[in-house]
């Protein structure tokens, strides 16, 4: 469903040279050029005929780009850059250097810490000790059945009940995962991408039967099924029925609770399944472009609805490339909202980003060395600025499900580059770099380029369909895993510094283990509680709102009242919708 | 020793929806000569058992990075028993903490490759028990 124009992306900005490249150099960029072939010939040539260097080439650790020896000036002449029309001012289009014009020295990022395990009454124990431990707010993850739309007596759900995160099955669990200090709360972020219309709806009658004020907080849905069909996996539906019901979530929440995200496009997932910076940004804006097409089609205006996109992305080990990533997710997205959607508003234009160190920089070997991985990721965060949130993965999380020590670390880490590292008191600090405004060009460039090629093919939607991004990521994984066996990539405690017979001693989460057996008593004394009358009334409304083009929210709504389960209302979806079997080549395998 | 390719299934069972790994083991193998065929995600034991009956396969691979592999691993090796197939090769790769990764040995799994196991290891592995058997 692609309604909004897709214009090119005035392509010929970058394309074209600008005049200050071609144009002959400056007398200053004169007096530059021979005094560098000076230096080059007279102190570095004599340094390197003694010591060569330590490596035949330099390359940044992802996109592979040469690495230069030296960054001058005339790097950013080349590129022809304009500080005005690359950098500005915070706060001032195109946001390169931050969304907001006092960036961290007015607030500190948000900081969050995923989390969620066990049956409900677990994790409100859990979340409410973190608030009271000074997180503002979390993420919640749910476990694998629930995002899977199935009930935790289903078949497939053995063995998976409340593992890898909080287990709903009726309103009743909500209400218990909901029983949280919300004055300390501020933010809440719930992950269940393919049932989200579901969760949303139990999320809002959990709110009603505990008469907290839906506006008193923000709740911020990820609603990103087209990830979960690119590679996370946790999909129901077929793809572009993935897309209405998404959808469907968008509108309500925008018309109902204007305070609210309902919409994140977890970039990270993608960067999870070993995207590169390029492609995680390009399939990511593709994805989210693709989500807004639908939303405008609904009759809104761009300004009404832009302000709500929100991403999360995760950070790589290179520092740089990272730091370069955040700046030019900013100035893409302000560029996109309006060179193509015609965005007037600020606010349109203005990224909302979480970020967050990334997962797969951790390693199984030698744990403890993620802590200083966690701290330089946490710092590529800071300085790359803009982002209103971080969340910190924790450092036994390449092991298991992360244990409590490691989430007091993880919060630890987050303060220390905070309070000790003074990187937070000036904004975006690293502007002005040759090197890292010569990267964050390149990385922008490259990345219209990409987004130019997925537009080519019809848009993010039919690229799934096709299998393009399921494939492009498969051959990064098996490229990055290749790199790491073979030492082209150095991973400390992996191939280099290897110690023989290392032994685990890390502390790790064990997880009750009644925890099944009582989620599944819980569904099954609900099941014997309620109305069934209702339900199936209920129930039957799903249906034709499914059937017909009406906004799934409300009917579910009503459904989930009932205590109709979740599994009970996916599967009257997966009778309307069919379910999804990608093939051998959609599934990029 | 077979003129025919080493055939491996690989398999995803239950929930777990974790691909990255078997995305690469499926094109290290597929590189070290052998016919992959992957089952998707959202597997039973029985559709595994079915799988690598239709497909004649020699060697199982079980991808697991859920936590689930208690659930399901022992049953996919007494399905197996039941079909008298148990000769075949199974192999489970994935996040298996020490403990578990034993007793799926004793019940019968060949080897386990935890995160961090070398592709080549895993193909060689596979390429050793070939030779040895009498095929």
């Amino acid at each position: 469903m692609s309604t909004a124009p897709r214009e090119p992306l005035g392509s010929d900005e970058f394309e074209e040279p600008k005049p200050s490249e071609s144009t002959p150099s400056s007398p200053e960029s004169a007096a530059l050029d021979a005094a560098e072939t000076t230096w080059r010939r007279e102190v570095l040539d004599p340094a390197l005929a003694k010591q060569g260097e330590r490596q035949e080439s330099f390359v940044t650790q992802q996109m592979h780009w040469p690495v230069k020896d030296l960054y001058t000036p005339k790097d950013l002449e080349e590129i022809g850059f304009d500080y005005h029309e690359d950098v500005g001012f915070p706060g001032q289009y195109p946001y390169t250097r931050g969304t907001t014009p006092a960036g961290y020295r007015q607030d500190l990022w948000k900081m969050l810490q995923v989390t969620g395990f066990g049956t409900a009454n677990d994790s409100a124990e859990r979340w409410s000790k973190m608030l009271e431990q000074g997180l503002n707010g979390f993420i919640i993850e749910y476990d694998l059945p629930t995002t899977n739309g199935y009930d935790s007596d289903h078949p497939l759900a053995e063995g998976e009940v409340a593992r890898a995160g909080t287990a709903i099955d009726t309103l009743a669990d909500m209400e218990q995962a909901l029983d949280l200090p919300w004055d300390k709360l501020q933010h809440l972020n719930s992950v269940c991408n393919a049932p989200q219309p579901v969760n949303l709806a139990m999320i809002l009658a959990a709110l009603e039967k505990r008469g907290i004020e839906p506006s008193s907080f923000t709740l911020q849905m990820s609603n990103a099924i087209l990830i979960e069909y690119t590679c996370v996996g946790r999909y129901i539906y077929p793809p572009k029925h993935g897309l209405r019901i998404a959808t469907d979530c968008i509108e309500y929440t925008i018309r109902n609770h204007p305070n609210w995200i309902p919409i994140t496009v977890v970039s990270a997932q993608l960067y999870a399944a070993r995207a590169n910076p390029v492609q995680e940004l390009a399939f990511g804006f593709s994805i989210a472009m693709e989500y807004l097409d639908a939303t405008l089609a609904r009759g809104f205006d761009i300004d009404e609805v832009a302000p709500y996109w929100s991403f999360v992305t995760g950070l790589e080990m290179d520092f740089f490339e990272a730091v370069s990533k955040l700046r030019a997710y900013r100035k893409i997205w302000a560029r996109l909202m309006k060179e193509r959607y015609g965005a007037k508003r600020h606010e349109s234009m203005q990224l909302k980003l979480i970020s967050s160190p990334g997962t797969t920089g951790l390693t199984l070997q030698q744990p403890l060395n993620n802590i200083a991985r966690l701290g330089i990721q946490t710092l590529a965060c800071a300085l790359g600025g803009g982002a209103y949130a971080i969340t910190t993965p924790l450092h036994d999380e390449a092991h298991a499900l992360p244990s409590e020590e490691a989430v007091r670390v993880g919060i630890a880490v987050q303060n220390i580059v905070a309070h000790e590292t003074g990187v937070a008191d000036t904004v975006d600090p690293l502007a002005g770099s040759y090197l890292v405004e010569s990267m964050t060009r390149k990385m922008e460039d490259e990345v219209f380029a990409e987004i130019e090629r997925v537009d080519a093919m019809g848009g993010a939607l039919a690229a799934i369909e096709a299998g393009y991004f399921q494939k492009e990521l498969a051959r990064s994984q098996r490229d990055r895993h290749r790199e790491i066996e073979d030492g082209a990539r150095k991973q400390i405690g992996v191939n280099h510094l290897v110690q023989d017979g290392e032994k685990r001693t890390i502390e790790m989460f064990k997880l009750g283990q009644q925890a099944e057996e009582l989620q599944v008593e819980q569904l099954v004394r609900v099941r014997a509680e309620r109305d069934e009358d209702l339900v199936a009334k209920t129930l039957e409304r799903v249906r034709e709102a499914a059937i017909g083009d009406e906004n799934l929210v409300p009917p579910i709504m009503e459904a989930v009242k009932a205590y109709a389960t979740q599994g009970e209302i996916c599967d009257v979806m997966r009778d309307v919708f069919g379910v999804y079997h990608p093939d051998s080549l959609t599934s990029g395998v | 020793m077979g003129e025919r390719k080493i055939r491996v299934l690989l398999a995803k069972l239950g929930l777990d929806s974790h691909t990255v790994g078997v995305t690469v083991i499926a094109q290290s193998l597929r590189d070290a000569g052998m016919e992959v065929i992957y089952t998707g995600l959202r597997q039973t034991p029985d559709m595994v058992v079915q799988a690598a009956i239709q497909e004649d396969v020699d060697v199982i691979g079980i991808s697991s990075l859920s936590g689930a592999q208690m659930q399901h691993i022992p049953k996919v090796l007494e399905r197996l028993r039941e079909e008298e197939i148990d000769d075949k090769l199974v192999i489970v790769g994935g996040v298996i903490p020490d403990e578990d990764g034993e007793a799926l040995k004793a019940a019968g799994v060949d080897q386990i490759f935890t995160m961090g196991a070398h592709t080549g290891e895993i193909a060689a592995f596979i390429r050793e028990w070939w030779d040895q058997g009498d095929r």
